[in-house]
């Protein structure tokens, strides 16, 4: 019995996700799928703003440059790509360490004067992790996309 | 008689097709102001064209090594743009700065080509990219141009389909508007 226990419980701690070099090219493959193509991508895009914002509606105030009352509008649509295209560098070198430490300095850097609070990354988390598996159906995989997205967000918050 | 009726008929088709033909020219010239005839088939082909470089989830390192060479390129043309990737660390194209800065190249051009079918967002886009590199100091119409130049030469380098018109005839626009915030 014990031994069952034993087993178990090491292979709890043997799927416990982490950003592991297999868990990025998983979120790799299932990005590309997600990211899709010109309007598609565009729909995208605007759920997961939607979802942000109806988390946490203060968070428009940083967005007041690029229209960020109105997320229909051609600058905001303009602007939620170039987040989602900033976010689709990060994933696409995942596997590439130096490349990838070249672009998380890159957005920390974009992101650093900003003043941008922890639980707006959270909220961004929770959008991303609702409009990706709308958008993939069954074949994702939550754990995996949430262990490499702290990963990104910590490496964009810079602590 | 049928010989004359033919022979009437082919040249009023002749003239017809003439017809149609100016008449294509004329509103594409008179519209080119705005569009640079980029018309819908031409912005559908170049949006179809440009996913085969897309497709596959390794493609990263191809996107990183395609966007590099044009750079690279674009420094070996006009050797004074070399300055102007100082800080992207040009002189070590194998570096992971130059490999990201590559890659966001070639991401703004993905993210500007999957925009194509909505203008009103594209010119935001584009007068965003007009803002961030009018803010480069150094950075020059002319450098625009040679880099036009230098992506048609690339581009059918890498895809197997490549239309060179449509091609040309959306990215005068695109290269045109986003270093329209220059001075030189």
């Amino acid at each position: 019995m014990k031994i069952v226990i034993l087993v178990l419980a090491f292979v709890a701690v043997a799927m416990a996700t982490e950003c592991d070099n297999l868990t990025r090219l998983k979120v790799k493959s299932q990005w590309r799928r997600a990211y899709s193509h010109g309007h598609d991508r565009e729909d995208f895009a605007q759920a997961i703003w939607r979802a942000i914002f109806a988390q946490v509606p203060d968070a428009r105030g940083l967005f007041k440059r690029v229209h960020g009352d109105d997320t229909s509008s051609p600058e905001f649509e303009a602007h939620a790509l170039r987040v989602l295209a900033g976010f689709d560098i990060v994933i696409s070198i995942l596997d590439q360490p130096a490349a990838l430490k070249a672009e998380l300095d890159h957005l920390e850097h974009q992101h650093d004067n900003r003043k941008i609070p922890d639980n707006y990354f959270d909220a961004f988390k929770t959008a991303l992790l609702h409009v990706l598996p709308a958008q993939l159906g069954r074949c994702w995989d939550r754990d995996a996309w949430s262990a490499c997205f702290d990963l990104i967000a910590h490496g964009v918050k810079g602590h | 008689a049928s010989g004359s009726l033919s022979n009437d008929t082919i040249p009023t088709s002749k003239m017809l097709r003439l017809f149609v033909l100016l008449g294509f020219a004329v509103s594409c010239c008179l519209a080119s102001e705005r569009q640079f005839c980029c018309s819908a088939e031409d912005r559908h082909i170049v949006e179809k064209q440009w996913e085969v470089l897309w497709g596959d989830t390794e493609s990263s390192k191809l996107k990183i090594g395609f966007g590099s060479l044009l750079l690279q390129r674009l420094a070996k043309e006009v050797p004074e743009v070399t300055a102007l990737f100082k800080k992207v660390n040009i002189e070590h194209p194998e570096s992971g700065e130059f490999a990201a800065h590559s890659l966001r190249i070639l991401n703004a051009l993905d993210m500007i080509i999957n925009l194509l079918d909505d203008p009103e967002a594209l010119d935001a886009a584009l007068d965003h990219l007009a803002d961030q590199h009018h803010d480069r100091e150094g950075v020059k119409k002319a450098h625009f141009k040679t880099f036009g130049q230098i992506l048609h030469a690339s581009l059918p380098r890498v895809l197997d389909d490549y239309n060179a018109m449509s091609w040309r005839s959306c990215f005068k626009g695109i290269l045109l508007k986003i270093s329209s915030k220059l001075q030189g």
